[in-house]
């Protein structure tokens, strides 16, 4: 990477350590605040709108409400150049999957998850249409992509199989592409193993071992399903066509088929665990023809205990575009976007469902990172 | 998400236009008569700007497009996605659909998308250009809300004889253009003289780049083949009869990621157009026909999804003229009648089909110091009510003699443009109920040329202007773009230009300084989160932008050097996210060898000279410095 040694990029920096100085002069603390500028917080992804290609990395400090924008552009001088898809820690680097209109610009870029100083820039042919990553071990992380994607009209979009990038953090490196279903979507780490998802219409949840790098084999479960989480009784779930999918992780074997709600006009998304891991939250959302289509919908939540779920009363009243729990206080960051061609909100609410203080974000808020 | 060209930008218009044949200079005019017959949309925009791009400025854009040229002449802004691709118009801060492109006086916009992609429009294919600042619906039709750019053919019928040209271009990244082309006139004086043109060109652009990215912003690879052919005829009598013929067919295909047969991008656009004239002094007669198609196909380029129209279109214009004392006056009464036929995948399984009618009563005063012109049109269209549209132009003389002139302008008038056939007709997404858009424009200026000695001659316009452009529609992102008409924009701002040339018995030399200050807001709010987007720059129109551009020449040796200035580019509607603003240069130098009776021009060129890191509308980055070196052999047997 180009070392960054121009003036702007100096005056910036200061700036940036300036605003960072006062946000922790303020909270008394006495650490070096240009060591570690993004040490802790909450990194909001911002997926941008594909066509302009402007995806971002937002920054809210630990305590606050002052963001700072675009932090890869901030201290790299250079924008991301792509859909935002996903962001994931490991060894103290940072991963930002990035996604552009033209094929063969995908990449992933590493960073120094303390400065967001860009480390190195996976491209393809290594990364193309990169959906989730996980850390798996010491520095090694998979990255799940589709391949590249073909005529959607033409029912050839997802290239068949897919694959999972086996990335090294030592070297920055792709080490490995494991085979899998096409359009492999979320990625889950139960233990020793992988569970993968789907978009691309496969019906079996992928299972990859991770001290080997090896698919085993996979758990037949449903129309597109992707892993949400592991809950307080140490079960898999699953979401799949409607359904939430109870999965003992050991056994492989299907406990329980979860309806979710009855409204089949309606799309549901965004499966989230509480901080007790005794609930998922999530979305339900439809378009409205009588209100010349526009996105609408609500927020709902069910315990992992749970016999039905009706999906008739909301938890919270409002359509989000990005969802997730914060693991230690538990508060729920909702992103909210207006419209792909303006800086979209995250509104932060009590695990009661009472709502806390809006942060204004950047285009479309879709994913958080609490570090 | 949408496919871009058969999607979302997309729409159409219809236009309208006006007579011309357009003698923009002087010296073509060997019958008095023909004085009369003037460009319609300049000679009846009395208090609008009009710059006309000169004859050696369109020479040495010959190998280059339309968007080329009129960055580094004009402070339209361009919105290009790469390389030899896509590029659209914003026209004092107006969007792609709000400039009228007129060939020949007949609006060649395409009806589908509503705008004209200017990488499709080389520079070689017209005589001449002029560029119409501001609104000028009443005087051209549909889509002139933030200005129209005018080209023109005409034969030169002064210079009787025999030219037979033929031009190479070789330049950077393997980018080659080829011009075939023969121009006659017969000689002056029999009872009919006869001129005509065939003209053949085409264009590889390889953009074979040696690198893959620039300033760490990647560089899309695009392939570009672009051909054309162009035919015009004339024959004219002692009477002033004109009977014209013109003829222009293009095709321009462009693959972007060429290599890669899983997600390659083609898009294929040709048009056909036909237009034949019938003028006397009084009287003027076109019927043309047009047709459009666009081809986009990804992956599997045997199945595109295809687009056609074709317009029938036929005027007539009767100008009647009186002198009143001191006065002269002009009335040009006309009628146009259209017909549209349609079939676009995305509008479903049947053709469209709409009739579009004008009728308009333009009216010019000159007195000698006074210029006053007075337009009314009215559009009709099936299943759409555009408004009336009327406007008002003044000039006023403040001083007048031989080393000075200083004319003051002011104009004011009504816009619409009937919405494009894909914001009415795309299924789910357009809307058959989008009322017409309500605008209006106000401007006023100074013009003054000053010639101090005989070699000197000093010449500056400072232009303000307000645009107001209410239920602008647009596709909305806020559902799903589909087309609403929700919007007020408010565009506003001043040119300045001034030109400096300073000639002696063996040099020549010229300056030209030109800046625009362009703010153009949305001022509606219409839902809580409109409260972001407020009183904020219009995206990708920049707020201050400049050119710069000087020459010395020597004989028929001349080095140029041209410049444009950008400022920031907003790409989202609440500011937050930009273009940086960035300058570009080029120098030229051109020299002329004459062997017997073969002129050959050569042209060395260096583009981008401080290889400036710039982004198109992707987020890519556009090719660095480069370099091209073009030939062109006339032959020339002039007729005495």
């Amino acid at each position: 990477m180009r070392k960054v040694t121009s003036a702007p990029s100096v005056r910036l920096k200061l700036a940036l350590g300036l605003l960072v100085a006062l946000n922790w002069s303020c909270n008394n603390d006495n650490d070096d605040p240009q060591a570690l500028p993004y040490g802790s917080g909450v990194l909001v992804v911002n997926q941008g709108n594909f066509t302009d290609n402007n995806g971002t990395i937002s920054y809210f400090p630990p305590t606050g409400s002052t963001a700072s924008y675009d932090i890869f552009n901030q201290v790299n001088q250079r924008s991301l150049t792509g859909s935002v898809q996903a962001y994931e820690e490991a060894d103290g680097k940072g991963l930002i999957l990035v996604d552009n209109t033209t094929a063969g610009q995908d990449k992933v870029e590493i960073v120094d998850a303390n400065t967001f100083k860009s480390l190195a820039t996976l491209k393809s042919p290594e990364i193309e249409n990169p959906r989730s990553a996980v850390r798996v071990s010491a520095n090694k992380v998979y990255v799940s992509c589709w391949d590249l994607s073909g005529d959607f009209s033409n029912g050839t979009f997802y290239k068949d199989p897919g694959y999972i990038a086996v990335v090294d953090l030592t070297t920055h490196t792709v080490t490995k592409k494991i085979p899998a279903v096409k359009g492999v979507e979320t990625l889950l780490l139960v233990g020793s193993e992988v569970f993968a998802g789907s978009t691309g219409g496969s019906t079996k949840l992928t299972v990859i071992d991770i001290t080997t790098d090896q698919l085993k084999t996979g758990i037949e479960i449903g129309a597109n399903p992707n892993p949400v989480a592991v809950d307080g009784n140490g079960k898999l779930w699953v979401y799949s066509g409607g359904e939430m999918i109870r999965v003992n992780p050991q056994s492989k074997a299907i406990e329980n088929r979860l309806k979710i709600g009855t409204d089949k006009t309606r799309s549901l998304s965004k499966f989230r665990l509480s901080a007790d891991k005794q609930y998922f939250y999530f979305v339900s959302s439809f378009y409205d023809a009588a209100d010349n289509y526009k996105e609408k919908g609500e927020t709902y939540r069910f315990s992992v205990n749970d016999t039905s779920v009706p999906a008739t009363t909301p938890f919270i009243k409002r359509l989000f575009s990005g969802l997730a729990v914060e693991p230690q206080s538990g508060i729920i960051y909702g992103g909210y976007t207006p419209s792909y061609k303006q800086a979209g909100y995250v509104f932060r609410y009590q695990t009661s469902g009472t709502l806390i203080d809006s942060v204004k974000a950047e285009i479309a808020p879709s994913g958080f990172y609490f570090k | 998400m949408m496919r871009y060209r058969d999607g979302i930008i997309l729409s159409l218009l219809v236009g309208s236009f006006s007579v011309t044949n357009g003698q923009t200079n002087g010296t073509d005019q060997t019958l008095p008569a023909v004085t009369i017959r003037g460009t319609t949309p300049e000679r009846f925009s009395a208090g609008q700007k009009t710059q006309r791009i000169d004859s050696v400025t369109l020479e040495q854009f010959r190998f280059q497009t339309l968007t080329d040229l009129l960055t580094y002449t004009t402070p339209i802004a361009f919105k290009v996605y790469g390389a030899g691709q896509l590029s659209t118009a914003s026209f004092r801060g107006t969007s792609a659909n709000h400039t009228a492109v007129l060939w020949n006086g007949i609006n060649i916009n395409q009806p589908t998308l509503g705008l004209s992609d200017f990488s499709t429009l080389p520079v070689t294919g017209f005589d001449q250009l002029a560029v119409q600042y501001g609104s000028s619906a009443s005087c051209v039709g549909s889509d002139a809300v933030g200005g129209s750019i005018l080209l023109m053919n005409n034969p030169k019928w002064q210079q009787p004889g025999f030219q037979a040209s033929v031009g190479q271009q070789l330049g950077s990244f393997r980018n080659y253009g080829t011009q075939l082309g023969i121009r006659f006139v017969s000689a002056a004086g029999k009872r009919w003289q006869i001129a005509g043109k065939s003209f053949f060109y085409t264009t590889n652009a390889n953009n074979n780049f040696p690198y893959r990215e620039r300033g760490n912003y990647f560089v899309e690879h695009s392939i570009t083949q672009q051909k054309g052919f162009i035919q015009d005829l004339y024959f004219r009598n002692q009477k002033n009869q004109q009977l014209s013929v013109n003829l222009w067919l293009t095709d321009n295909d462009l693959t972007v990621t060429p290599y890669d047969t899983t997600v390659r991008e083609r898009t294929r656009s040709q048009s056909y157009r036909f237009l034949t004239t019938y003028e006397t002094n009084k009287l003027t007669l076109r019927l043309g026909w047009i047709r459009d198609v666009i081809d986009y196909a990804r992956g599997n380029f045997n199945t595109p999804s295809h687009s056609e129209t074709d317009r029938l279109i036929s005027r007539i214009e009767k100008e009647f003229t009186h002198s009143y004392q001191s006065a002269e006056v002009s009335l040009r009464l006309g009628g146009e009648w259209s017909y549209y036929r349609t079939q676009v995948d995305g509008y479903g399984d049947q053709p469209i089909q709409e009739n579009r009618a004008d009728l308009y009563a333009l009216l010019r005063m000159q007195w000698p110091r006074w210029l006053v012109s007075a337009n009314l049109r009215q559009a009709f269209v099936t299943r759409f009510d555009p408004p009336i549209t009327p406007s008002l132009g003044v000039e006023y003389s403040l001083l007048k003699t031989g080393k000075n002139t200083l004319t003051a302008k002011a104009s004011a008038g009504r816009s619409y443009r009937v919405p494009t056939l894909n914001e009415r007709y795309w299924k789910v997404l357009g809307n058959p109920d989008i009322r017409p858009e309500n605008g209006f424009n106000l401007e006023a200026g100074l013009e003054s040329r000053w010639i101090p000695t005989g070699h000197l001659t000093v010449t500056t316009e400072a232009t303000a202007f307000r645009n107001r452009i209410d239920d602008w529609s647009y596709w909305n992102p806020e559902s799903g773009y589909r087309v609403e008409n929700l919007q007020l924009v408010v565009a506003r701002g001043l040119e300045w230009s001034g030109t400096l040339n300073y000639t002696t018995a063996n040099w020549q030399s010229g300056l030209t300084l030109a800046y625009a200050l362009t703010r153009s807001s949305q001022e509606r709010v219409y839902n809580v989160y409109a409260q972001d987007i407020i009183g904020k720059q219009l995206v990708y129109v920049p707020k201050h932008s400049g050119r710069f551009s000087a020459f010395v020449a020597k004989g028929k040796n001349r080095l140029t050097i041209q410049n444009q200035v950008n400022s920031r580019q907003y790409i989202t509607f609440d500011n937050i996210q930009f273009l940086r603003g960035y300058l570009l240069t080029n120098v030229l130098l051109e020299t002329q060898i004459k062997l017997g009776p073969v002129a050959t021009r050569i042209q060395g060129q260096i583009n981008n000279v401080f290889d400036t890191v710039y982004l198109n509308v992707k987020r890519n980055a556009m090719p660095g410095r480069n370099f091209t070196i073009q030939l062109i052999c006339n032959l020339n047997t002039p007729k005495q």
